[in-house]
């Protein structure tokens, strides 16, 4: 893997689990696998330590382990940094998970991915625990919301013996099952969400609803992770529009919804047989292609602007073209269209084939150069400066921490102080008192430090979903 | 010379004068050309001697033109303007007729040097000469702005050299061009949204919002913000870079007529733009420990400090 995945992981692995983890990381990293003494070697940290350190890692199922091919005794362990590079996007998982199924279930979710894997009944009782903190009249354990997609396997508990481990019982249940997040599920319904979204814009609402209804009449017959679906009748997607019943114009233009999609340029959905009313068939793969070459387009835009964006389309449809076309086509004066095409040569955006006409090397010789693009090279391209991108913006984070360190301290210490002193009934000139201890400069200098790390949060959430439809892509493009 | 000499050449001056206009108007009304063989058939009393030098004569003023046809010697009268250079000698005739073959397309220099075998010098003056009597121009190419190619005067360039409509004076017109561009994009997106407003079901909205090359030539023409006259192709050229924009995309009926539809984009704004590394120019000289660094960059500063600004 690149360096600057790397780094990215370092980053993440420090900031969520500390140093001695991230050193053991790292060394995982630049390699396929390594068994405990290799670790211990390089690493130089004491074995006790290491063996910690991979215990975690593995229950946050970050390692794994797997026999080691020259002694069948002793295991080797290798690093997902695929897994490490999940962490920036647990805060949309939890977002996700709240709005469909609820507060409680959020809850929940928090507690497993902050502990990684857990018993069931562990998570449920801190999740229940913190829902009583926040809603102080609620005198009920809340409904056990069972998401069985979400998780394995459902594990099979008694709402009584929940209630005994809660008052402090320390027998364990005896059906517990330990939980971990299943990952896939989120990022089968962020692929929808965005499959969905395009739509939209591309049509219209009403195109964005029928496309909901036919993904979810897709999984009946479908693999989540297949390329390109099995056939779905025109029948079925009738009669689940019904069901919804919001959408009575979609439900009158049915057909000629399913016809416009069918006939859109984005192939997302073809027709292949007329049985039954017309059968369709949802092309993901095709999706995601036009979807990452329409990202990379933005990039392209954004960075050397829009007439450089132009020149890469165009390249894009004509395959292989010459610098002298390259202005006819695109309207382009002579000399900014040979420096907008160099600069793209430049970062590799697109790459030159040469044709000669003759061997020899004598003389004049006419040679074409050919400007192409290799879509799957852009991508990891434009990967790579997400993953410095997603870099930049943890280490600038954690550098406007350290800065006012001292003064954050201050603010936290206060903080405590006076919700210790509302909850001993203190009087209220006491907390002004203390309250006053932060100057108003203070109290702006950490505003703007507030504001500061919430806007480089958002950025880094903006980035991983750039990340996430270009990796789907890349996975798509890996599994024909 | 004795007076019957005299009188004899006299007459046969006026007679092979004679000879000569009824040779010429044999030429001209034979405009592929007369053979030896046909004017001995036309003029039998001219003898063979005597046509022989009249031939030449003709020859060497420039009257008519030899040539050779599958081993027959062929005569050919010059056309009238040809006659303008009878004046000059061989070389510019050379070079002359050399610059009429290019036609439209005009001829490099150099070319002219190979092909009539002049030196450098020699050809500059026959250039010269020929380019005072008007007979010739020079172009500037707009591929090349250093190349000159010369053409003969009344011929308009062809468009590969004076680059079409687009060009004005070998300068590419960028904000001809860009408001034309303009102009498309509106006609289209207004046809896009009257199609979304007044019809109900989708499959006729989209109909409704596709428009033929013909009816935005139409538009552009209605419009008469174009001084130059501009063909059909040369808004069909303008319409496809509306589609590499990506604001248009381009469809081909069974009839071969093209429509053109404006489009939103597949996806808005994509998240790494949003932030100031995704469209940093010195992003590769970046590093957590550098002169260019995260910690100090003045891009992220700037682009924080707005954010403070604002709340």
């Amino acid at each position: 893997m690149s360096v600057d995945c790397g780094i990215l992981c370092s980053k993440i692995i420090l900031e969520h689990f500390g140093g001695v983890v991230k050193t053991v990381a790292h060394d995982l990293f630049k390699v396929s696998s390594k068994t405990l003494s290799n670790i211990v070697a390089t690493t130089k940290l004491q074995r006790s330590q290491v063996i910690e350190c991979l215990r975690i890692l593995v229950r946050y199922g970050l390692v794994t382990y797997k026999v080691s091919l020259q002694n069948p005794k002793i295991p080797e362990y290798s690093l997902s940094y695929e897994k490490v590079l999940l962490f920036p996007r647990y805060v949309r998982y939890m977002l996700l998970v709240k709005t469909l199924y609820g507060d409680e279930a959020e809850l929940l979710i928090e507690e497993l991915l902050r502990s990684g894997s857990e018993k069931a009944s562990s998570i449920i009782v801190r999740a229940t625990t913190r829902l009583k903190e926040i809603k102080k009249g609620c005198k009920e354990i809340p409904q056990l919301i069972i998401k069985q997609e979400d998780l394995f396997m459902s594990p099979s508990l008694s709402l009584k013996e929940l209630t005994q481990m809660e008052e402090g019982h320390p027998e364990v249940p005896a059906n517990d099952v330990t939980l971990r997040v299943n990952f896939d599920r989120f990022h089968q319904e962020f692929r929808d969400n965005i499959m969905i979204s395009a739509i939209k814009r591309r049509i219209d609402d009403n195109a964005g609803e029928l496309m909901r209804v036919i993904l979810q009449q897709m999984y009946i017959r479908t693999e989540a992770w297949e390329p390109i679906s099995n056939p779905i009748p025109v029948v079925e997607i009738r009669n689940a529009v019904h069901k919804v019943k919001t959408n009575p114009r979609l439900a009158q233009h049915l057909d000629q919804y399913l016809k416009v999609l069918d006939e859109d340029s984005s192939n997302f959905i073809t027709k292949v047989a007329d049985s039954g009313g017309g059968q369709y068939v949802v092309n993901i793969r095709e999706a995601f292609i036009q979807l990452s070459w329409a990202a990379v387009e933005n990039i392209v835009e954004e960075r050397f602007g829009s007439k450089a964006a132009r020149v890469f389309r165009l390249i894009k449809s004509k395959h292989f073209i010459e610098q002298e076309q390259i202005q006819q086509y695109a309207l382009i004066p002579a000399k900014e269209a040979k420096l907008i095409t160099y600069r793209l040569l430049e970062e590799c955006f697109i790459q030159i084939q040469e044709l000669r006409k003759s061997m020899s090397s004598a003389g004049p010789n006419k040679t074409f150069f050919l400007f192409h693009i290799d879509i799957d090279q852009v991508v990891k391209k434009c990967l790579e400066i997400c993953y410095k991108a997603l870099t930049n913006s943890m280490v600038r984070r954690q550098h406007e921490r350290d800065e006012h360190k001292r003064l954050i301290e201050k603010q936290q210490r206060i903080e405590s102080l006076t919700a210790n002193l509302r909850e001993q009934g203190a009087p209220a000139d006491q907390i002004d008192e203390l309250e006053e201890l932060l100057t108003p400069l203070e109290n702006e200098a950490l505003e703007r430090v507030r504001i500061m790390i919430a806007r480089l949060g958002e950025a880094e959430l903006r980035v991983d979903d750039n990340m996430f439809l270009l990796q789907l892509y890349l996975m798509y493009s890996n599994c024909k | 010379m004795s007076a019957a000499d005299k009188g004899a050449s006299t007459s046969q001056d006026s007679s092979s004068s004679d000879f000569e206009h009824r040779i010429i108007a044999l030429g001209q009304s034979h405009p592929n050309g007369i053979s030896d063989k046909d004017m001995a058939k036309e003029i039998p009393e001219l003898p063979a001697a005597q046509r022989a030098v009249i031939i030449n004569k003709l020859l060497a003023q420039g009257y008519i033109d030899l040539f050779n046809q599958g081993g027959v010697l062929i005569y050919k009268i010059r056309s009238a303007k040809a006659n303008v250079i009878k004046g000059g000698d061989n070389e510019e005739r050379i070079v002359f007729s050399i610059i009429e073959e290019a036609g439209n397309k005009g001829i490099w220099m150099r070319d002219i040097r190979t092909k009539s075998n002049l030196s450098a010098n020699q050809l500059n003056k026959v250039l010269k000469i020929l380019e005072n009597k008007k007979m010739i121009k020079a172009v500037k190419s707009v591929a090349a702005s250093k190349k000159k190619v010369y053409m003969l005067f009344h011929l308009d360039p062809d468009s590969s050299i004076t680059g079409g409509a687009w060009y004005c004076n070998e300068d590419f017109e960028a904000e001809f061009v860009d408001i034309l561009h303009q102009q498309c994009l509106k006609y289209l997106k207004q046809k896009w949204e009257s199609a979304k407003e007044k019809e109900p079901d989708p499959i006729a909205a989209k109909n409704f919002s596709y428009a033929s090359a013909q009816d935005v030539w139409k538009y552009i023409d209605d419009l008469g913000i174009s001084k130059v006259k501009l063909s059909e192709h040369d808004v069909e050229t303008i319409l496809n870079t509306l589609v590499y924009d990506a604001r248009a995309e381009r469809n081909v009926t069974i009839d071969e007529t093209v429509l053109f539809r404006y489009v939103e984009p597949l996806l808005s704004v994509v998240g790494l733009t949003q932030f100031p590394c995704g469209i940093c120019p010195v992003l590769f000289r970046c590093s957590i420990s550098g002169m260019v660094r995260p910690a100090t960059c003045t891009y992220l500063t700037s682009w924080l400090q707005e954010y403070i600004d604002s709340a």
